[in-house]
């Protein structure tokens, strides 16, 4: 497998991507012949009501779960193609997750889950790197913390810098503001932000709250599985005004 | 793969979950611990006999002995042989020394007037003035020098309370006064195992024991210097007389050790079941366990999977946490089998078997297999529940999930019935066939049976033991019992492990039960007079015959019989014999003449069954070689059915007594004079014994108790020994409930938020434990009792279930529930509210 730098290659795209779940009658076709792309350096929201495909966008895209037809790039890779000892490898050396909730593995400090996808493969962490995700995202006084010990917002922080510790060609962040208060709500956004404007990377992320979406870069909205809108610019008002229109809930 | 960091990612995750580890660790430990000791124990009884026999030989390059043996039993003595050979050995060349030795039945009493008690044979012998030749050596006192001057070893000196200078009896059926002088050792120990061994002059045994002609025992002979044992055993066969034969010193001990051997060996294997047992039990146990853990981790295995681990990583976690339970509980295990041997060997002497056991061995061999064993068996537990968390796909992470399977399945329920109806069918096979193989193989199906079907049946089981709950205890009752049925897998898990260990229970309970209820329904069917003699459970005591002459002069006694036992071989075969006089026995015992007639002194009579081996009739010719080398041919005259007191052969005394010297009577049958005082009986009785050791003068209903007493102590230890399995199986059971309770924090702090209260919390713990006990108890039970029926079915044994014992065997699964949710119960009812609401 070519190991291209996350410097020289990234984002994710992908064509046609269909998936059903069940079969005859009772088949739901959560995505319906999406394209999208998520560009290089670029922050991207995915938005739309309950049941529009979100999280089956994100997890085709990230390699968790499979396509039913359509194809995924991430990179140059196509996914389809590969096994699951590969996919292993593309999410521990070239993904990056921030959840929700439930991010962080309990009994090890915020240190060691920062560097669990290297433990996991085995490879030497990049020192230097490390130390500037540790920096922006502020957390060289919690790193000996285990997780029971940190704030939520503290938490998710430690997630985001796991997720940039291998300097992956894309981020997938799911609803990661949606178990925080408001203010550490936007300081993990303002964060997202910074690692695409400064650590060049390359972020997507599923969310409900159109102020959360506002720090996109663009917006594509989703319903019924398929891609409506693509947002470029959004602001809450806009993001707010379209999702009304879609007949979202929020 | 695995790098340092790695490796260090699996130190931190168990660490991080030493709690829920140490449940699986103890059960590991107990069962490993136990195994060591029973092998532990094994070795050491091993040794300490081998180091017996390594003793009693050890100055002995030759022995000249009769050449017929007539009992496998380890110990016994063989017939006489002509004294001559004596002084033909001593002229042949090689020979340094050679002595006779000389012995025979010698029963000490002690300060008490009553025979010293002992397990193992009860010896008198001549001192035998060679040191080298003498395996015991006086330490105390001095060799006897008179005829009426005895030395007595050591273990039977200070049972009996005996000093030096102390005048006692020695029965040798007869009452020999005499003074005790010295105290002899056997090598290192108080004696040669259980033997009670009393020494004369030659001469004091030849005028009290052997009185009369110059017949010996044996001759024992040390070679000179440079003359092999080989050599000196070649030269001194021309010379012996006919029936006798020479034997060296090193073949002896040889033979010796495989006679013990055989019994050693049946007695390791019986240890190494119960082991067995505590250790497939603890293995559901920590089973269980780890399919709970895997399940309440599935999230953190799936975050693992989305942020890169692979498969094998995952497996490898869970592998590691399985080695290093297996490791640290198999490393303590031996160390506390060690104790357990100690503990073991104290039970065995609690139960009135002390055993043959000088200090602990701990030989390679034990190591060698347990360790394995509790390594192996921990890594197999843990295998399904680790591929199965290997599979969790990293989707899990961001799904809420079912933390386990849902209901049985349906090839499950398939698989399951088709083994069950096998099983079933193959026990009752086998007990109607009366094939122990069969009905073994059936057994060991039923515990797959209970593997595969367990889960199916634990949500009805659960629900019906769990009714009475649900009933009368109100909410929590109700919770209880829907908690436990809603995993049937972790309920069946627990509870599986417990039905083993009461299967087990139960099943040697309806065994010893239905066993000492045939030998119960024989004795008393066959002997219907009011008091008995008795000599005690040794088989190698007795008394003087002419007790039951005695009693039958009293004038309260109508009839009394007499009945010794000894060992002849018929055919080929060694058996046993019993001796009486046929035709007064047949007046105190029915003993069910179905041929033939027992009306003179001169009878020989056989059982059905040995009739019926042998394809015998009234009439037919038995032949029969005695202890002493003669053979004699008898002709059955009665054949009797009830087999319980006379055994299979009933030979009269007159011709016993033409081969054998010295003969003892075990019990005397007394049938009273219609109208007569039992109480007075008794007391005359009493009276008339105490000259002759004072043997136990028993009733009707205590005789028969009598006769299943060891019965007893052997269920005693049983019991004792599978207690560690039940124990190992609560452990598991206390140990599902407090990952449920973990796993249901939320929940528990929830019905606190609405307003149950601790109490209440507690309460519905402990119920879902009890329904869980119940469950696996009653299987237990019932498996318990399907198999002991097979068993005794397949044995041809009467069938009897003890109620009472079986009784006592649920409340005590019931109450094990109990004391399994203490912890539990305690934790989940303190958990406040709050928290467990913000758990995460």
């Amino acid at each position: 497998m070519p190991t291209t730098g996350a410097a020289t290659a990234g984002g994710a795209r992908t064509a046609g991507l269909a998936k059903v779940y069940g079969s005859g009658d009772t088949a739901v076709r959560a995505l319906d012949g999406v394209s999208v792309e998520f560009p290089r350096g670029r922050f991207t929201a995915i938005m739309g009501p309950s049941g529009a495909g979100k999280s089956t966008l994100m997890h085709c895209v990230a390699g968790l779960d499979s396509a039913t037809s359509g194809q995924v790039f991430v990179g140059d890779e196509e996914l389809g193609a590969l096994s699951d000892r590969q996919l292993t490898k593309l999410r521990r050396e070239r993904i990056g997750f921030v959840f929700q909730a439930f991010n962080l593995i309990p009994t090890l400090t915020a240190r060691e889950n920062i560097l669990l996808p290297m433990t996991l493969a085995g490879t030497k962490p990049d020192q230097e790197w490390l130390g500037s995700i540790v920096r922006v995202l502020g957390l060289g006084d919690r790193l000996g913390h285990r997780p029971s010990e940190l704030s939520g917002g503290q938490q998710q922080r430690v997630a985001l810098a796991r997720a940039l510790a291998t300097r992956p060609q894309i981020i997938f962040a799911d609803e990661p503001t949606g178990n925080l208060d408001s203010r550490s709500g936007a300081e993990v956004l303002r964060l997202l932000r910074e690692a695409v404007d400064e650590l060049r990377q390359t972020v997507a992320m599923v969310t409900h709250d159109p102020v959360a979406a506002a720090h996109a870069d663009a917006v594509i909205f989703l319903a019924d599985g398929q891609v409506v809108d693509i947002m470029t610019g959004p602001t809450p008002a806009r993001v707010l005004d379209r999702m009304g229109e879609l007949g979202g809930t929020s | 793969m695995t790098g340092p960091a790695f490796t260090g990612l699996i130190v931190k995750e168990l660490w991080g979950h030493r709690r829920r580890l140490a449940g699986s660790l103890v059960a590991v430990f107990l069962g490993v611990a136990f195994l060591t000791g029973t092998l532990v124990l094994g070795d050491t009884m091993a040794k300490s006999i081998d180091r017996f026999f390594a003793n009693a030989y050890a100055g002995t390059d030759v022995t000249v002995r009769n050449a017929t043996t007539v009992t496998d039993m380890p110990g016994q003595l063989r017939g006489e042989i002509d004294g001559s050979a004596v002084d033909r050995v001593r002229a042949v060349a090689g020979v340094a020394v050679a002595e006779p030795v000389v012995q025979g039945s010698g029963q000490v009493l002690g300060v008490d007037g009553k025979i010293i008690e002992s397990d193992g044979p009860r010896i008198a012998g001549n001192w035998i003035t060679d040191p080298e030749l003498n395996a015991y050596q006086i330490v105390e006192g001095r060799a006897p020098r008179t005829p009426d001057e005895v030395v007595i070893n050591r273990a039977t000196a200070d049972r009996g309370k005996l000093k030096i200078g102390d005048r006692t009896v020695v029965l040798t059926p007869q009452r020999v006064p005499v003074t005790l002088v010295g105290i002899t050792k056997f090598g290192e120990d108080d004696g040669f195992g259980d033997t009670s061994f009393t020494a004369f002059t030659l001469e004091g045994m030849r005028k009290h024991v052997i009185p009369g002609d110059d017949k010996v025992t044996a001759v024992t002979i040390r070679a000179a210097s440079g003359v092999s044992q080989e050599t000196l055993t070649e030269r001194i066969r021309p010379v012996l007389p006919p029936g006798a034969e020479a034997v060296t010193g090193e073949e002896l001990a040889a033979q010796d050790r495989e006679r013990v051997d055989q019994f050693l060996g049946i007695f390791r294997t019986a240890l190494a079941a119960f082991g067995g047992v505590a250790l497939l039990v603890a293995a559901f146990s920590i089973h269980n366990t780890f399919a709970i853990t895997v399940a309440q981790r599935t999230r953190e295995s799936a975050l693992l999977r989305v942020v890169g681990a692979s498969r094998r990583q995952i497996l490898t976690l869970v592998s590691a946490e399985a080695v290093a339970i297996g490791a640290i509980a198999t490393v303590a295990g031996l160390a506390g089998g060690i104790g357990c041997a100690a503990l073991l060997k104290l039970l065995f002497a609690s139960f009135g078997m002390g055993l043959v056991a000088q200090g602990l061995v701990i030989s390679l061999g034990t190591l060698l297999i347990a360790a394995p064993v509790g390594l192996v068996v921990t890594l197999l537990s843990a295998l399904g529940p680790a591929l199965r968390a290997a599979k969790v796909p990293p989707l899990a992470a961001l799904r809420e999930v079912a933390a386990e399977r849902p209901g049985p399945s349906d090839s499950r329920i398939v698989i399951g019935s088709v083994l069950a109806a096998v099983a079933v069918g193959g026990i009752v096979w086998g007990a109607l066939t009366e094939s122990m193989t069969m009905a073994g193989a059936g057994a060991v199906m039923c515990l797959i049976v209970m593997v595969v079907l367990g889960p199916v049946v634990a949500r009805p089981a659960a629900m019906i033991a769990g009714a009475p709950a649900a009933r009368w205890r109100g909410v929590p009752g109700v919770l209880a019992r829907d908690n436990a049925t809603r995993s049937p897998r972790r309920t069946a898990g627990a509870a599986t492990a417990l039905m083993v260990g009461v299967g087990v229970v139960t099943l040697m309970t309806v065994f010893a039960g239905s066993l000492r209820a045939s030998v119960e329904d024989g004795v008393a069917g066959s002997f219907h007079g009011a008091l008995v003699v008795n000599a005690g459970s040794n088989e190698r005591g007795g008394y003087n015959p002419r007790v039951a002459d005695e009693v039958a002069r009293l004038p309260q006694v109508e009839n009394a019989a007499g009945l010794g036992q000894g060992a002849v071989r018929v055919g080929s075969d060694n058996a046993d014999v019993r001796i009486a006089d046929p035709a007064r026995l047949g007046k105190v015992l029915a003993l069910d003449v179905a041929a033939g007639s027992l009306a003179t002194a001169d009878t020989f009579a056989v059982s059905q069954d040995a009739a019926d081996d042998h394809r015998w009739r009234v009439g037919s010719p038995v032949p029969v070689t005695f202890a002493d080398g003669s053979k004699q041919t008898f002709t059955i005259g009665a054949i009797y059915r009830n087999d319980d007191v006379a055994g299979d052969y009933l030979m009269p005394r007159t011709a016993w007594s033409a081969h054998n010297r010295q003969a003892l009577d075990r019990v005397t049958f007394i049938e009273l004079k219609p109208g007569a005082s039992a109480a007075d009986a008794h007391k005359a009785i009493e009276a008339l014994v105490k000259p002759y050791g004072t043997p136990e003068v028993q009733d009707r209903d205590a005789y028969i108790a009598s006769q299943s007493e060891e019965m007893n102590a052997f269920l005693g230890i049983v019991y004792a020994m599978l207690a560690l399995a039940i124990i190992i199986a609560l452990l598991g059971i206390a140990n599902t409930l407090a990952l449920s309770v973990h796993e249901r924090t939320r929940e528990l702090g929830l019905l606190r938020a609405v307003g149950a209260t601790r109490g209440q919390v507690r309460s519905m713990v402990r119920w879902e434990s009890v329904i869980v006990a119940l469950f696996g108890t009653a299987g237990g039970i019932g498996l318990g009792i399907l198999l002991g029926w097979a068993l005794t079915r397949a044995l041809g044994n009467p069938f009897a279930a003890e109620t009472l014992a079986l009784s006592i065997i649920a409340l005590v699964g019931a109450l094990a529930g109990i004391l399994a949710a203490i912890r539990p119960a305690r934790r989940a009812s303190r958990l406040a509210a709050l928290t467990a609401i913000a758990a995460p």
